[in-house]
């Protein structure tokens, strides 16, 4: 195995009868090689829980082991050793940071064996991180979708990992410190952060995590003698606030690669397409959606959907795919709605038209004097004064025209500034929030649809109010 | 072949594979395979994006293969490579699937392990979209004679800077039409995507000083643009789908057996059922002079008012034809020319002394008003009538 020679996270076993190892400048050691190791790869944070096994031969007494990382984003302050085997016969006696070598540090063991001893090393490194991604692919038809996801593993932390464990954590955690930040720096300016106490949290919390997470499954040995090598299945266990998805088997990683696994899939998801004019969250443009839902019901709903890209392809019918959209989604919990957007579509034109504007309602104030007079009331007005509050009509007619093979559904938002009524009698409206108003609305194959409404608003000494009120009323073109 | 993306397969030994060591093979010495484009399909069918789709033939061998798509010198988007298994070689039973893309540093590639249960050629899928591969759209139109109809080439223009040939490769244009071209590195194809004859066309004439603007303020002569417009509708033999934007070359038929320019604008985007309209350049034969006949306001109470214009048009055609002229106005911008802005919206009606005729009702809006006027072709002995009309709008709640 030459690509031990390229590791750069290196542990030597110092032969040496005196602890002055640091002394000398002739030095022997041996490098016991890892046995196993296990990546636990955070994606909120640029941060990688490292848990290695190395078999050291200890004898009876003092042995010094060194661990170095040169190169390599290792956060000195979390590198932990711990005795898997013979763990009552072996102590950490010491541990000693070097001044001159920053990325080095030495334990004195003391051993109360002559033999050997599995040991795990623990620490965090920078550099690793992983994401998902989405691939769908929607029928021709439009209704349901193959849906895959995918996570991709970065490499890029200065390290070969070889024949690793991998497992990636879906959630967020608290992170006080950029671990790359601290990678950088020497142990002594380490120390004299105040931050220790945050820096231990964190170290421990994410450690107690990992250890209440069972072992993944050993790798499936018995594909030597089935007739196909399967693909691997990616494990997923929901853990505290956390979903841990474990890789089965191990995975290779060279420093700088990276290496994208699928992590699920689903056959046939149905789904929903939708037309939304949204001018808060898609721009003033009527844009088509397709409404995916993370349950059981649409064959999903095992696992929180971590946030990735999403990729939308259609079956364009004639043996191909069409490009449709790529989107980023946020973290979609189970139960929650997966909602890309596809942007607009030449077949479905929205048209908001202006109809016609009067006033009414007019008041009048006389000046300088605190009295109002309503136009065309039974008072007369003065010459001398000047109009202190109306009301504005605006009728409108909100035009879809749809040129697809089928029926569509159009969902509505407008949002209103100041005192105002909205009038008309398209069903099913309602209030979104005190200002919006929302309505859905089907149109046929073919067809074209006017929706008629009436925007009254309050100006002036008219306007009372902040919000907008919806009454049904008939509106004429 | 092409020139840069390019698919290589190699295997590694079963035993390696099988142990659970999933070591990529770097060796330095492997063999491999280049297999060959056997069928490429561009779609073009998104308005922003160019989705490319290829297929080869891979040689896999039972157990798992090493496939390499490397792409140097292009703009392949390498998130969104799909690599999916079309179908093994006819008479083999060979299933394949994907294990897992590996990318390594620095380079425009990846590689993909693929499990296969047997040894046999198999028909892969990649697809890709492709950056620099882009597509424009123009037109050329011939009208008759008599203006009344005109036939409508629609051509689309894909031009290749993506730095890669493509052999014979289907071109999906949208709206399910299909070409079977190669296309070069930096070649630009020029095809027919569609040609239809007869087309009815109306040849407007309008006045809007609005839009338009006058062709003598000091005269009050109004700008009279002329256009073609082309109704994207079923019944004109188009309205299948939306016409792109693009620019129009517009032609007449002499008459002669030849076609005269008669210049170019550009088309704008048209949904089915909308209308193209195309400028042809400003009437010299049709003249509008527009002057304001009256101006009244009357105080409703203290600053409140209603205002009473009447505008005054008279129409020379000078033409040897009839023509329709639309005579369009916005009532805000008559507000702002002769009160002022008073940021308000206009609240508005015709009034009776109206002689335009009646306001096109599909057409009228709050902030547009059309009317159509049809006008005689001049006298035999070339003097052209000067019809009047008037335009009576009424503003109300002005202040």
């Amino acid at each position: 195995m030459n690509t031990i020679m390229r590791y750069t996270a290196a542990f030597a076993v110092l032969l040496l009868t005196a602890v002055s190892a640091q002394a000398k400048n002739i030095d022997l050691s041996t490098v016991p090689s890892r046995a196993t190791v296990q990546l636990t790869i955070y994606n909120s944070e640029d941060l990688t829980l490292v848990r290695e096994t190395r078999v050291v031969s200890f004898k009876k007494g003092v042995n010094p082991l060194q661990f170095s990382w040169a190169n390599t984003l290792i956060d000195p302050t979390s590198v932990e050793l711990r005795f898997i085997t013979n763990a009552d016969k072996l102590e950490v006696a010491d541990t000693t940071f070097p001044h001159d070598k920053p990325q080095m540090l030495y334990w004195n063991v003391q051993s109360a064996i002559d033999g050997d001893a599995t040991v795990e090393i623990t620490y965090f490194t920078s550099g690793i991180s992983w994401r998902a991604d989405y691939v769908g692919v929607a029928s021709a038809d439009e209704t349901r979708m193959k849906l895959e996801n995918f996570v991709r593993v970065i490499n890029n932390s200065g390290e070969d990992y070889e024949d690793a464990q991998v497992r990636l954590v879906v959630g967020t955690i608290n992170l006080v410190e950029k671990i790359a930040a601290l990678a950088q720096v020497p142990m002594s300016e380490v120390g004299r952060m105040d931050a220790d106490q945050f820096k231990a949290t964190r170290r421990s919390a994410a450690r107690q995590m990992m250890q209440r997470v069972p072992a993944a499954p050993a790798p499936a040995m018995a594909g030597a003698v089935s007739e196909m090598v399967e693909e691997k299945q990616v494990i997923k266990e929901g853990l505290s606030e956390y979903f841990i998805y474990t890789i089965d088997g191990t995975e290779t990683i060279p420093n700088g690669w990276s290496k994208r696994m699928r992590s699920f899939e689903a056959l046939d998801v149905p789904f929903k397409v939708q037309y939304r004019y949204r001018p808060m969250e898609y721009g003033d443009r009527l844009v088509r959606m397709y409404i995916l839902t993370n349950d059981e019901k649409s064959k999903l709903g095992t696992t929180p959907m971590p946030d990735g890209i999403v990729r939308i392809f259609r079956d364009n019918g004639r043996d191909g795919l069409s490009f449709l959209a790529a989107q980023q989604t946020k973290y979609i919990p189970i139960g929650d709605k997966i909602e890309v957007n596809l942007g607009e579509d030449p077949e479905v034109i929205f048209e908001l038209i202006k109809l016609r504007v009067s006033r009414g309602n007019i008041w009048m104030q006389i000046n300088g004097m605190n009295v109002f007079k309503q136009i065309g009331g039974p008072a007369e007005i003065e010459v001398n004064s000047n109009v202190a509050g109306w009301d504005e009509h605006a009728v409108f007619t909100q035009r879809i025209r749809n040129y697809t093979a089928k029926q569509i559904e159009v969902e509505v938002r407008r949002s209103y500034d100041g005192h105002v009524t909205y009038r008309s009698t398209i069903p099913g409206i309602k209030l979104f929030d005190f200002r919006t108003v929302e309505f859905t609305t089907t149109v046929d194959a073919g067809k074209r649809v006017d929706l008629l409404h009436e925007v009254v608003t309050s100006q002036g000494r008219n306007a009372k109010q902040n919000n907008v009120t919806l009454q049904k009323a008939d509106v004429n073109p | 072949m092409s020139r840069r993306i390019r698919l290589a397969c190699w295997t590694m030994t079963l035993a390696l594979a099988l142990a659970g060591t999933a070591t990529p093979a770097w060796a330095r010495i492997k063999l491999i395979t280049l297999p060959v484009r056997e069928r490429v399909e561009i779609q073009l069918d998104n308005p922003n994006t160019t989705l490319v789709e290829e297929e080869r033939i891979v040689p896999l061998v039972k157990g798992v293969n090493q496939v390499d798509f490397s792409w140097a010198g292009t703009a392949i988007d390498p998130e969104t490579i799909v690599f999916r298994v079309i179908a093994p070689e006819q008479g083999k039973n060979l299933d394949a699937k994907v294990l897992s893309v590996s990318y390594p540093p620095n380079e425009q590639s990846l590689v993909w392990q693929v499990a296969s249960s047997d040894s046999g050629g198999t028909r892969v899928r990649i697809s890709y979209v492709l950056g620099n591969l882009s597509k424009s759209f123009n037109y050329r139109a011939v009208a008759a004679r008599d203006e009344k109809s005109l036939s409508l080439w629609q051509y689309i223009r894909v031009q290749n800077l993506a730095n890669e040939e493509f052999g014979s490769t289907g071109l999906w244009a949208g709206f399910g039409r299909r070409f079977l071209k190669p296309i070069g590195v930096n070649e630009t194809k020029q095809l027919l995507m569609e040609k239809v004859e007869q087309v009815p066309v109306t040849k407007t004439y309008t006045c809007n000083p609005a839009e338009f603007d006058y062709l003598d303020r000091a005269q009050n002569k109004l700008r009279v643009p002329m256009h073609y417009v082309v109704k994207n509708a079923k019944a004109n033999r188009l309205g299948t789908a939306a016409m792109p934007a693009g620019k129009v070359r517009i032609f007449q038929d002499d008459g002669k057996g030849t076609t005269a320019f008669l210049g170019e604008d550009w088309g704008r985007f048209t949904p089915i059922d909308d209308e193209m309209r195309l400028y042809l350049g400003v009437a010299q034969d049709i003249v509008v002079k527009r002057t304001t006949e009256s101006n009244n306001r009357t105080r409703i109470a203290g600053n409140l008012y209603n205002q009473e214009i009447v505008l005054k048009y008279e129409i020379e055609n000078f033409k040897d034809q009839p023509v329709t002229l639309d005579v369009a106005e916005s009532v805000a911008y008559i507000r702002r020319e002769l009160i002022g802005d008073t940021g308000r919206e206009v609240q508005w009606e015709l009034g009776p002394k109206t002689t335009l005729g009646d306001a096109d009702k599909e057409k009228t809006t709050q902030d547009k008003v059309l009317f159509h006027v049809n006008l005689p072709a001049r006298a035999k002995d070339g003097k052209a009538e000067k019809a009047t009309y008037l335009l009576h709008v009424i503003l109300h709640n002005e202040w």
